[in-house]
């Protein structure tokens, strides 16, 4: 579905993806991994095309989407859920689940879709009058995950969603995107929680100075001594217990 | 203008202080508008309110067209105008790169160079003499002793009127709903399916066209001549400024202080000095609360 070859992209004249190639099939999950500053975002922000691509292509449900704008990508059908977890503070829970459905004109649906994010994260329901500013962080999480899905997403991209959350809503989180993923949802998801993210997902590629270094089935990677090597001393959390329970 | 106490008077004064005040409040809306949207303070706005005057000014002395009319014509001239300059001039820019970075210094100066080239073009056009706005809207309204010319009366509904309609269309509207967003975080904005560019043109447009709407209502007041923009900008800045910067329901409080400020001020202390009393405010908020009045947290926005 999402198809990105030899791609190189930056800031400016700063470089930072020197090569990426990477591919997400329909239907499946696909972890992309990596520590700080490997280029995990960079590559998010080049492909939603808040970045230019300076090589290389990106393609998209059978589109190049290599010099496509920020919104037409997002009408294309792949949607990327920003990592800082910005929600829009200063309005309410429902005006940002609103603005994600901005691209759709199918005002029935899209208030039937409205109440679907509701019944899939309730607790956003209690706050839809309230300002996004007063979440908690995994409510957050759950608003921005939500706005993401109000655009009817072909595709959805998640820029570490377990980042700076407590490890009982990570699981939480988790299992939300396991369900996204099952109602016929492509996802790709970038995180540095290894382990819950291999468990989670179907692929895995793991990034390091702008580069693919490891990519195989997460199932395999799992216990693949050089991942640990890889991450050591990083943010490996053993937590499969608890996504078994 | 009696020394001596009289009350009557002093409200007066106040009344006539809150209707030149909320023209200033709208002029100082765009400029609110224009920098939540692009982070720059637009510095050529007084002479796009000057232009709407002109405007007005022609199409009711020149072609006849009702006055209510000549305000809408004007802007939707100011408005074309606005977006024109927008597209040709600033995209560039922020596209660059826009408010704290360096090309947002080529903003301010863009800006300048800007209101330099339209005081000229206006100046070629019109030439430097002030004209007269007569309008003829009936007899002055009477409330108790004071009576309120009708200029003043329908300056103040207008106003209004366009404050509601504004405020409707940011809070109930989905293309309010994606202005606010622009206005907040650009990037985010985009990955909403949002097209930013567009949105910003229309932010510079609302903007020039709330400056031109002001500049058709001072016009009967005052009168209109090529130089009126630069005291107008100064003083709906410092409205904006009093109000607190960014902040929509800041710049119209702000204009109305401003407005009944100065105008106490030229009727107890000195009319010659009319002009300073604005800055006075200005200076006195900026000592006691530098946000503002209603100085919102940096970052929450429109």
């Amino acid at each position: 579905m999402l198809k990105i070859k030899e791609v190189h992209a930056g800031y400016g004249r700063l470089k930072i993806l020197r090569g990426i190639n990477l591919n997400v099939s329909q239907g499946t999950i696909v972890a992309l991994l990596g520590g700080n500053g490997t280029g995990k975002s960079t590559l998010l922000k080049t492909i939603s095309g808040l970045l230019p691509v300076m090589e290389g292509s990106i393609e998209f449900d059978k589109k190049v989407i290599t010099d496509s704008k920020p919104h037409h990508i997002v009408r294309s059908g792949l949607v990327q859920v920003t990592q800082s977890k910005e929600a829009y503070p200063a309005m309410t829970v429902e005006e940002n689940l609103m603005l994600g459905a901005f691209t759709r004109s199918d005002k029935a649906e899209i208030k039937y879709d409205l109440e679907g994010i509701y019944s899939f994260f309730p607790a956003l329901k209690d706050r839809r009058n309230m300002l996004s500013g007063t979440l908690s962080g995994g409510e957050v999480q759950m608003l921005v995950t939500g706005r993401g899905l109000m655009a009817k997403p072909k595709m959805l991209m998640l820029d570490e969603p377990s980042a700076a959350l407590a490890p009982k809503v990570v699981l939480e989180i988790f299992a939300n995107i396991y369900k996204i993923s099952q109602t016929g949802v492509t996802i790709l998801v970038v995180e540095q929680n290894v382990r819950m993210a291999l468990l989670l997902s179907q692929y895995a590629y793991i990034i390091r100075d702008g580069r693919i270094m490891i990519e195989g089935k997460s199932e395999e990677l799992i216990n693949d001594p050089a991942i640990k090597e890889f991450f050591l001393g990083g943010t490996v959390t053993d937590t499969s217990k608890e996504l078994n329970a | 203008m009696t020394m001596d106490f009289d009350f009557n008077s002093l409200l007066a004064f106040i009344i006539f202080g809150i209707t030149i005040g909320v023209v200033y409040g709208i002029v100082a809306l765009g400029i609110s508008l224009i920098y939540s949207g692009l982070d720059i303070v637009h510095f050529a706005h007084g002479e796009i309110y000057m232009f709407g005057a002109f405007i007005g000014l022609f199409l009711s002395q020149e072609l006849g067209v009702p006055y209510p009319f000549a305000i809408i014509g004007a802007m939707i001239f100011a408005a074309l105008l606005g977006m024109g300059i927008e597209r040709v001039f600033y995209r560039r820019l922020t596209q660059a790169g826009g408010g704290y970075t360096v090309a947002g210094m080529g903003m301010i100066i863009c800006g300048f160079g800007m209101s330099v080239a339209l005081m000229n073009v206006a100046f070629l056009i019109w030439g430097a003499g002030a004209e007269p706005f007569p309008v003829n809207l009936g007899m002055p309204l009477q409330l108790g002793d004071i009576s309120i010319p009708q200029s003043y009366v329908l300056t103040a509904v207008v106003s209004m009127l366009l404050m509601v309609v504004l405020n409707y269309f940011i809070r109930r509207t989905k293309l309010g709903l994606a202005v606010r967003a622009v206005a907040h975080n650009k990037d985010i904005a985009y990955l909403m399916g949002i097209n930013v560019p567009l949105v910003i043109s229309l932010i510079f447009g609302l903007g020039c066209a709330l400056a031109a709407a002001a500049g058709v209502l001072i016009g009967p007041m005052q009168s209109v001549q090529v130089e009126m923009g630069y005291l107008m900008l100064m003083k709906a800045f410092a409205a904006a400024v009093v109000g607190g910067f960014g902040s929509l329901p800041g710049a119209l409080i702000g204009g109305i202080l401003v407005g009944i400020f100065e105008n106490l001020g030229a009727a107890y202390i000195s009319p010659s000095h009319k002009d300073i009393y604005a800055f006075l405010l200005l200076i006195l908020v900026l000592i006691f609360r530098p946000s503002g009045l209603f100085g919102v947290i940096a970052k929450v926005k429109a």
